[in-house]
């Protein structure tokens, strides 16, 4: 269990400031933000790396707020991934234990036993990411930080650590906080995701709550949300659908139906490019309450997905679909098209 | 075109400006070897008093490198890793050293440690006399030298990233094990670097130890003592051998610097 409350700490000029959240044992956390968020100082924070100056750091129900580095017993997995480079990779594995054979089992596990004989210098920077894995494993560690631990890692084989990774936290109930900018990384392992901005908290949820609901249009923007329009938000009158409320949005040359928890007054319409539906005409049998007139101005491929630029009056919304819906719709610049977005998918915050 | 003429011009400001100071560098050094260098080495096989010199300086220099290096690289790493209370002003005492004149370090030496200061009686009553003794000699050495020491050291464990010391410890290590095992070697070659140029200082120090110890005499003051008593030629080949002699820790630093660039770009 990781709890943190109120805490504060300082990495040179940069404040992050009054953090709390609740990690439960065996759950995997997600640390959102941009860079320069304060997602390293966090880990380093809790890590012993850095000093709270305020709060409180709670491991396994003891307050270490005031212990060192070394009575936290946390492993901490860097982006650079500090492999001591005066020791062999055999030497860096076995830096915090005699475990030898568990050792063997990781680098089998996590296919980097053909290294180990080889000094650190000769290493890939997906190797070393990995290495420094293995490493920070083998202290059987029951609280694990990971920042960025696989981004130079190929695709493949991050989809494999990730995989490996996963299933040894569920075999040994370690709890996992990792800071990442990889949005499927988070939507795949984590069981909740802290969203940093400055420094401070600003959304704690599961990551389907963090992604479909995000709490600013800076969020919203920051994981990706293809359409986020500035403007004015108006509650009516009669809430309907239990327990959110019917919102009128205007702003930016564009009017929609949404929901969300909004009081009124300024604020920001999310619309997610995979809930825009595209279609060649208006269809009576549609539930959607949003129905707008467009025409398709750019088509990106993106592997087996494109995005579908449309102008609606004189703003743009984009739609994610797949590459075969473009080749049967025959999507193009130029064409009439019609947008539908239920109301559910307008997220108002 | 003028732009080709300036560039040109500036071409030969810059290498004319290096061509000098290399020739005014150069210049006395090779005249000195040239003229006394072949009898120096010739000599260096019968003076016996040049060969006590030089055993005399190689030790009092290695005794004073040694020193600094154990009492030095503790209070480098303190400086480096921001541990120390007044961590700044302890800096510029540290550095104090280096810009007083070497005489006047040896003044302040005769005062602190001379046999008429508390300290210097103190060391007198347990026959460790400053003043004209190998002891007067390594102090000297290591007051006007362990600053150079004590500056390198600390720029080269500041150059360790802190990190790698914090990711040992969460490894297990308490600091000073993480320090032992992590940081002390990934500075190694700074430190030996270190440790070379405070070597080479001490061996040609001069100002101070002639203040607090003129016998016995160390290389650099039995050239002066020679000059002074016998002319310019005799004091030629110890001179010479001296300049000879510094090419062997010049030549180990242009090593140790080398590979440590090398290592430091595989981190």
């Amino acid at each position: 269990m990781v709890i943190v409350r109120g805490l504060s700490s300082r990495a040179g000029t940069f404040l992050l400031h009054d953090v709390s959240f609740q990690l439960a044992s065996g759950a995997w956390g997600i640390v959102l933000g941009q860079t320069g968020s304060g997602k390293t100082t966090l880990l380093e924070t809790i890590a012993g790396v850095r000093r709270a100056i305020a709060g409180q750091i709670v491991l396994r129900d003891e307050d270490v707020t005031s212990h060192p580095i070394e009575q936290r017993r946390v492993s901490i997995v860097y982006q650079h991934s500090y492999l001591f480079p005066h020791l062999t990779v055999d030497e860096n594995v076995g830096y915090g234990t005699m475990d030898t054979r568990f050792v063997s089992d990781l680098a089998s596990r996590f296919g980097v036993d053909g290294l180990r004989g080889r000094p650190v210098a000769s290493l890939s920077g997906g190797e070393r990411q990995l290495v420094a894995l293995v490493r920070a494993l083998a202290r059987h560690p029951d609280i694990l930080l990971l920042d960025e631990p696989f981004a130079a890692l190929d695709p493949r084989r991050r989809i494999q650590v990730r995989r490996q990774l996963r299933l040894m936290q569920r075999e040994s109930g370690m709890t996992v906080l990792h800071v990442t900018h990889d949005f499927a990384e988070a939507g795949t392992l984590g069981d909740l995701a802290i969203v940093l901005e400055a420094g401070r908290v600003i959304q704690i949820g599961t990551p389907t709550e963090v992604f479909r609901r995000p709490a600013s249009g800076s969020v919203a923007e920051f994981l990706g949300a293809e359409n986020v329009f500035s403007g004015t938000i108006q509650r009516t009158a009669t809430p309907t659908s239990g327990e959110t409320d019917v919102l009128h949005f205007t702003g930016e040359g564009i009017a929609l139906v949404g929901v969300g928890e909004h009081a009124g007054g300024a604020g920001h319409a999310v619309i997610r490019g995979s809930d825009v539906v595209l279609a060649h005409a208006r269809s009576a049998r549609t539930s959607a309450r949003n129905v707008l007139d467009g025409v398709v101005e750019e088509v990106l491929f993106d592997g087996m997905i494109a995005r579908v630029a449309i102008r609606v009056g004189s703003t743009m919304l984009v739609a994610v679909v797949t590459r075969s819906a473009v080749d049967d719709l025959g999507f193009a610049p130029g064409l009439a098209v019609v947008a539908s977005i239920k109301a559910i998918a307008v997220h108002l915050c | 075109m003028t732009m080709r003429v300036t560039h040109r011009v500036a071409t030969a400001g810059v290498v004319g400006g290096a061509i000098v100071l290399l020739a005014l560098l150069a210049l006395p050094v090779g005249a000195l070897v040239l003229r006394g260098g072949l009898d120096g080495l010739r000599e260096l096989g019968g003076d016996r008093e040049l060969q006590q010199s030089l055993a005399l300086t190689a030790i009092a220099a290695t005794t004073a490198t040694l020193v600094a290096v154990a009492l030095g690289t503790p209070l480098a790493y303190l400086l480096a890793r921001d541990r120390m209370p007044a961590g700044a002003l302890v800096g510029a005492l540290v550095e104090l050293p280096l810009l007083i004149p070497h005489p006047v370090a040896g003044i302040a030496l005769l005062l602190a440690f001379g046999r008429a200061s508390p300290a210097g009686e103190a060391l007198a009553r347990i026959g460790l006399g400053v003043v004209g003794s190998p002891l007067g000699i390594g102090l000297a050495m290591l007051f006007v030298a362990a600053p150079l020491y004590v500056s390198a050291a600390r720029e080269s464990i500041a150059r360790v990233d802190e990190r790698y010391e914090a990711v040992a410890r969460t490894l297990g290590d308490t600091r000073w094990r993480a320090v032992r095992r992590v940081t002390l070697p990934l500075a190694g070659r700074g430190l030996s670097s270190a440790a070379v140029v405070m070597w080479a200082r001490a061996v040609s120090e001069f100002g101070a130890i002639v203040i607090l110890t003129y016998n016995p005499k160390v290389a650099s003051v039995l050239s002066y003592d020679r000059f002074t008593a016998t002319g310019l030629d005799a004091s030629l080949p110890v001179a010479a051998v001296l300049v000879l002699l510094a090419l062997v820790p010049l030549l180990v630093l242009r090593s140790l610097r080398t590979n440590q660039a090398r290592a430091e770009r595989a981190w």
